[in-house]
């Protein structure tokens, strides 16, 4: 099916839609024909990336990071914000990992279950995470802008994006910490309830 | 031909095309950056996941075009369009001096996202270049300004509590943002230990409730969002496009040109007067002239020097009203990022607040006033907040799965940090001045801007420091982190004293009606005109300036004066 026809596809079941209600129509219909999702990382990369969001933050009582559509988010990141530099210590990041696992459960990261995973993983953050001395060329850290300085670097900076796009995502802010995007009044003062959670925000206040 | 041109459309051109325009003028307002429409252009609506690339500039971009620019906490995807790309407009600085010159090219300017925090200058300020005799005298006192304050709050919506405190004088307040527990028993602290220091919430032109007047603008109370830097859509802080323009808008008397880069002024040599300015358009390069009976200057503190000092010709050689030689000097910019921050293990673990309330609190100046200063002049206030930490975890704390979870879940202990706002002295060795050797595609000499902090900077820095920490202490604190220097100059964004004020033409450039000395239908009301800089933020005054000189230069018109 080429460009053009899908489109022509999707006009005219619009136009359907809009003559004989969209009831009539099954829901997905209107929907652009299922493609293959473009990746900038390769499949086996995309793979570690999942199952690595998936370890990070899994479904618990709350949804978690796949739900949140976590990995296709970082992949678009990686196409269209990463430099190469960041680009190639994720790379090699998501590397080191596999070969942990391959190391110690004979299998790739992504093949994994979950505890196996989880086994895998939870020494291989306190390791990655382990603070370093700053680089003689580090830029100044303000209030509002802190580095951070660990022995994988692209390891922190793939779970940083984990925890933000999952903590800022319209499923988890539904139900894990609530972001209001419009609070509308400002209470100073509210007493807390053991159900309390801190709401979220975009900045530093 | 128009009755006056405002030469910029940020925060004082916007209340000088207002004043002017209210006063029956006809008005041309000059913006050298694009057109951007109230609302239409905000990306305040947009939930977090819903804007590219999760809010943040891409790497290569931020290295290529904002250098300079991304060392402003506000920049981010949503307000990419409203800062310059420095790789499009160069400027120069000396070896190891760098100046972070932050800026936004069009239609309203910084006025959309600035810090919104209004405060006055108080008796002491106007005074303190006389006393101390650094810099020239002003030529005005608070009491002169004082109406003129009470006019501009009550336009702009500033939300406060009156404290009458002489160093921070009250103004025409709306209700105040309340302070949270935290904040209320750091204060309790910071108070009864040191009885001179007082901690009130800062002082901030967001509508806390929209008023009558504000809403025939459009606007509407604030919403508590604290993304105003996006613009926002509500109209609820005052910026040119929700505040100022409109009102200049609806009389009918109001022409705005965008993309039009002032090149210079023209004055005519019989008379002094300013004839016409020249301007080239920023899209077809083309150079035309506007012409009028009189000209405000408000293109921001070192783009309106710059104007002047691209203006000589064979008369005035260093630059049009230039003879004191003191248009491009005395460059100031606040002291900025000298932060204390720690936790507060005592503070009660069962109060929280909701809403993202749009300030913070404030320590209006001490040093120097009721305390004595460790070896120099002037003094600072701190800005700052108190609020409960938790929330998103931190990636950087070893823990996966639900540990996470139940990280964020958890409420931290309350975190305060204070950061200092000090006054630099003006220093005619801190210079802006054309690069005869490099010009911008629009064939303009780029600046070269020379800027450093002294040794009385120094001092203050350092005391700062070590009250920001007896402070957090005092109200039950453990420091966790505190800056060690401060940040470069111009982070504090707030560049002034480029073309002083003065009463002697020999050593400033406008008089006390903000009028050059040199050619009576010109005003200038930035932050150029600033003598001194206090240590407040300085955008009010600037509006108050503007409205004085438009009501003076409005009555000299009419009067045959110019």
């Amino acid at each position: 099916m080429t460009e053009f026809s899908a489109v022509d596809r999707r006009t005219m079941l619009a136009q359907i839609a809009a003559l004989i209600g969209a009831a009539a129509l099954p829901a997905d219909a209107l929907a652009a024909p299922k493609r293959r999702a473009r990746r900038f990382l390769a499949a086996p990369q995309y793979a570690i990336l999942g199952a690595l969001a998936d370890t990070i933050l899994p479904a618990t009582d709350t949804p978690g990071a796949l739900a949140a559509q976590v990995p296709a988010r970082i992949d678009t990141l990686l196409r269209n914000w990463a430099s190469a530099e960041t680009r190639t210590k994720v790379g090699t990041a998501l590397a080191n990992l596999d070969t942990a696992a391959r190391t110690q459960k004979k299998k790739g990261f992504a093949a994994l279950s979950l505890a196996e995973r989880t086994a895998v993983l939870r020494p291989h953050d306190a390791a990655a995470l382990k603070a370093v001395p700053p680089p003689a060329n580090a830029p100044k850290a303000n209030f509002f802008m802190q580095a951070n300085y660990v022995a994988d670097p692209g390891y922190l900076k793939i779970k940083e994006m984990v925890v933000q796009l999952y903590y800022f995502s319209d499923v988890a802010t539904r139900s894990e910490l609530i972001y209001e995007h419009v609070p509308g009044e400002w209470q100073p003062s509210i007493k807390l309830t053991p159900q309390s959670r801190p709401y979220l925000g975009t900045g530093p206040f | 031909m128009f009755d006056a041109i405002v030469i910029g459309s940020g925060m004082s051109g916007g209340i000088a095309a207002k004043e002017l325009c209210e006063r029956g003028l006809k008005v041309l307002v000059l913006e050298r950056g694009r057109m951007i429409k109230h609302g239409e252009d905000y990306m305040d609506s947009q939930m977090p996941w819903e804007l590219p690339n999760e809010n943040q500039i891409s790497e290569a971009e931020l290295e290529r075009d904002y250098p300079i620019q991304r060392q402003c906490y506000a920049v981010n995807e949503a307000t990419k369009k409203f800062w310059v790309k420095d790789s499009e407009h160069p400027y120069t600085t000396p070896e190891g001096k760098p100046f972070a010159w932050i800026r936004g090219y069009h239609l309203g300017g910084r006025s959309i996202m600035w810090g919104r925090q209004s405060y006055r200058l108080s008796p002491q300020d106007f005074e303190a270049n006389a006393k101390d005799g650094h810099g020239c005298d002003w030529p005005i006192r608070y009491d002169d300004l004082a109406p003129w304050y009470d006019h501009v709050e009550k336009f702009i919506g500033v939300a406060g509590t009156k404290e009458g405190l002489p160093q921070l004088p009250d103004g025409e307040f709306l209700p105040a943002f309340g302070m949270n527990d935290g904040e209320k028993l750091f204060k309790a602290a910071v108070e009864t230990r040191f009885p001179g220091r007082k901690v009130i919430i800062g002082r901030n032109a967001n509508l806390s409730v929209a008023q009558p007047h504000h809403e025939e603008l459009g606007r509407s109370s604030c919403q508590n969002r604290s993304i105003c830097e996006r613009g926002c859509s509500y109209g609820a802080n005052h910026t040119s496009l929700s505040s100022s323009l409109p009102a200049a808008e609806r009389t009918g008397n109001l022409t705005i040109i965008t993309d039009a880069i002032v090149h210079s002024l023209i004055q005519d040599p019989a008379t002094g007067k300013i004839k016409a300015v020249r301007v080239i358009d920023a899209k077809t390069k083309v150079g035309r002239t506007y012409e009028a009976k009189i000209f405000f200057l408000n293109a921001s503190a070192i783009a309106s020097a710059q104007i002047l000092l691209n203006s000589r010709n064979e008369a005035n050689p260093r630059g049009l009203c230039n003879k004191s030689d003191q248009v491009g000097r005395n460059l100031m910019d606040h002291l900025y990022a000298l932060t204390t921050a720690g936790i507060m293990p005592q503070y009660p673990q069962d109060s929280y607040y909701k809403g993202r309330r749009p300030t913070g609190i404030y320590i209006p100046r001490f040093r120097n006033v009721t305390e004595s200063a460790d070896g120099y002049v002037r003094g600072y206030g701190y800005q700052g907040g108190v609020m409960r930490m938790g929330g998103k975890p931190q990636a950087s704390m070893p823990g996966i799965g639900q540990d996470i979870k139940e990280r964020g879940r958890k409420f931290g202990p309350w975190m305060a940090f204070i950061s200092g706002f000090g006054e630099m002295l003006p220093d005619p060795k801190n210079r802006v001045t054309l690069n005869e050797t490099s010009k911008d595609q629009w064939g303009l000499p780029i600046l070269h801007i020379d800027c450093g902090q002294g040794p009385n900077e120094a001092k203050m820095a350092k005391q700062i420091l070590a009250d920001g920490k007896a402070m957090i202490e005092a109200a039950g604190g453990m420091v966790l982190s505190q800056a060690s220097e401060a940040g470069t100059p111009g982070l504090g964004i707030h560049e002034m004293g480029t073309a002083r004020m003065g009463r002697d033409p020999m050593t400033s450039v406008f008089n006390g009606f903000s009028q050059a000395h040199e050619a009576a239908n010109l005003f200038c009301t930035d932050g150029a005109a600033m003598s001194s800089s206090g240590c407040q933020n300085p955008s009010l005054t600037y509006m108050a300036l503007t409205a004085r000189a438009a009501h003076h230069a409005a009555a000299f018109l009419k009067e045959g004066k110019l």
